[in-house]
């Protein structure tokens, strides 16, 4: 298990995708950044979603699907070690990658540019487990239901899009139509998005959308397992 | 000591029945060879032995255990190269090899094997960019770290050119000296000749027999010819001696054809009558036309 979990290690910072998921952010973040004023309240959180969105929808599925093509499973299953062990490596990985890419964000929004952060700890944390599990149960299903590693990144890119402009990634959710904003606050990262928000305010993440995403997380996680295939 | 038993095994994949009643059971230490054409069922048995797949019927005895209810024991002691398997792009020749030697509890040092396979200098290199050859060492490589009783190489040439072939047969003729049994799945006859010390002929899903590569050869009873250049001397009779079926002449070129060992009757018939020949040739008889009267086919397609 040591040994498979500092291969797997190695493989993702081999990645080109591992470093893009981390710099795109940060990157969104300083363009946006330098114009932004001490209290606000919205481009952190917009950083952090799109970092946690762009590790559970285009990393993980691309690279738990590829493992399946290239019968890297398959070739687990022949020796005594269970294959499954292999995804819950991965799993925990790209959780670990998807932590850094945030801490980083917010290490630099705080000492560079001085961003607004918020003092309290648990609602922030807690936001973050279950936002990162639903856009992780997200990815997982992709990864059970895409026949081949690009397939699955094509549907995550696919996915991303969509999923981002209604959770109020591409644009501030007050310049989108009310309608279009108050459906796209119970879509996975919309909700994840608005309670880093609230977050960020200083209050505390409505139970309804933290509710909404853990009941994102089991269902598409159950729907993910039943769809999985080993090969 | 049988250490594979399989015995009427069956499985069907929706209306396509894939294999149907196959049986056979390899000894220690040889080299046992599944041979058959593409699509007869050869890798679907190979992986019901190793307990990927599950039979629809029949049952498998690998060391005495059975590979789906005592899966760990089994999977300790045998080595896997699947037919369709790649590892990720970027890991390093050393990294495959020392991860896989990680998940056995008594595996071989990697760095022997790192240099019995030739690939000492390749140690570094990153999976993606290993040429066929290589990318095939390191899979059987991989097959043998965990220090196996049993072997399964499904259709380890493929795609290699015949200079890397003959080195890995050597190879794996190592291997079996070294006490290994060897499963190898194979639609080449020259290698299954080259390796086998007994093959299971597979066609559509059957088996329809098992024997030495030779046996299997003096098994068959088809016509062959013998050719020769009459030199000196008047054709003499051959038409009536036992084997032969057939003579044809033209000009001074002559065909025999024949069963069995009628080119031996036919040698003694000149030699006696003072015909002097020359270009003398019988045709060799190879597994392909084994197979040939097997099952009413080629294995090999260019023909
Ligand atoms: N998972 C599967 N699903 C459906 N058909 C399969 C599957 N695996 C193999 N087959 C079919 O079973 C037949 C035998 O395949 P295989 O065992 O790979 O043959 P071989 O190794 O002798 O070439 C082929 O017709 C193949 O298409
Ligand atoms: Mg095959």
């Amino acid at each position: 298990m040591t040994k498979l979990t500092i291969v797997e290690l190695k493989l993702l910072t081999r990645e080109p995708g591992a470093m893009f998921s981390l710099l795109i952010p940060l990157f969104i973040l300083v363009v946006f950044g330098s114009s932004i004023e001490p209290g606000d309240t919205v481009l952190l959180p917009m950083a952090l979603a799109i970092a946690v969105g762009l590790v559970g929808l285009y990393l993980l599925p691309t690279t738990m699907a590829t493992y399946r093509e290239r019968g890297i499973l398959r070739r687990l299953s022949t020796t005594p070690v269970r294959p499954g062990n292999l995804l819950v490596v991965q799993l925990l990985l790209q959780l670990v990658l998807a932590l850094i890419a945030c801490a980083l964000l917010l290490v630099f929004a705080g000492t560079v540019l001085g961003a607004h952060l918020p003092t309290r700890v648990l609602p922030g944390a807690l936001t973050f487990l279950l936002g990162t599990a639903a856009m992780f149960a997200v990815g997982l299903l992709i990864a059970a239901l895409a026949p081949n590693g690009r397939a699955a990144n094509g549907i995550g890119v696919l996915l991303y899009f969509p999923m981002a402009y209604l959770a109020g990634l591409m644009q501030p959710t007050d310049q989108m139509p009310d309608i279009v904003a108050r459906i796209g606050e119970y879509t996975p990262l919309g909700a994840f998005r608005q309670s880093l928000r609230d977050v960020w305010a200083g209050g505390a993440p409505s139970p309804l959308l933290l509710g909404v995403m853990a009941v994102y997380a089991v269902v598409i996680s159950i729907a993910a397992a039943k769809f999985f295939r080993w090969e | 000591m049988a250490v594979i038993e399989v015995t009427d095994l069956r499985k069907r994949y929706a209306d396509l029945t894939v294999l149907d009643g196959v049986s056979f059971s390899a000894e220690e230490g040889e080299i046992f060879g599944i041979l058959g054409p593409n699509g007869t069922g050869k890798t679907t048995t190979v992986e019901c032995v190793e307990g990927l797949r599950r039979p629809d019927g029949g049952s498998i005895k690998v060391l005495g255990l059975d590979p789906v209810k005592d899966r760990r024991k089994v999977r300790e002691q045998i080595g896997v190269q699947l037919q369709h398997t790649q590892l990720p792009e970027n890991i390093k020749v050393w990294e495959a090899l020392d991860l896989y030697a990680s998940f056995y509890a008594k595996p071989r040092d990697w760095r022997d094997l790192l240099e019995e396979w030739g690939l000492a200098d390749k140690r570094n290199a990153r999976f993606g960019k290993l040429s066929g050859g290589q990318k095939q060492r390191l899979f059987i490589a991989l097959a043998l770290v965990g220090n196996p009783r049993v072997a399964f190489l499904d259709e380890l040439t493929t795609g290699l050119d015949p200079q890397a072939r003959r080195t890995t047969w050597e190879l794996i003729k190592r291997v079996r000296a070294s006490g290994v049994t060897v499963v190898l799945v194979s639609h080449f006859m020259d290698e299954v000749e080259e390796l086998c010390d007994r093959v299971a002929v597979f066609d559509r899903g059957k088996v329809v027999a098992i024997d030495t590569p030779a046996g299997l050869v003096d098994g068959i009873d088809a016509e062959h010819q013998m050719r020769f250049t009459l030199m000196a001397g008047d054709m003499v009779e051959l038409g009536g001696l036992p084997g032969v079926t057939g003579v044809t002449r033209t000009g001074n070129r002559v065909v025999v054809t024949g069963r069995g060992d009628f080119a031996t009757a036919v040698t003694a018939q000149l030699a006696r009558h003072h015909v002097l020949v020359s270009d003398l040739r019988i045709d060799k008889r190879t597994l392909d036309d084994a197979f040939v009267a097997l099952t009413g086919r080629s294995l090999d397609p260019t023909h």
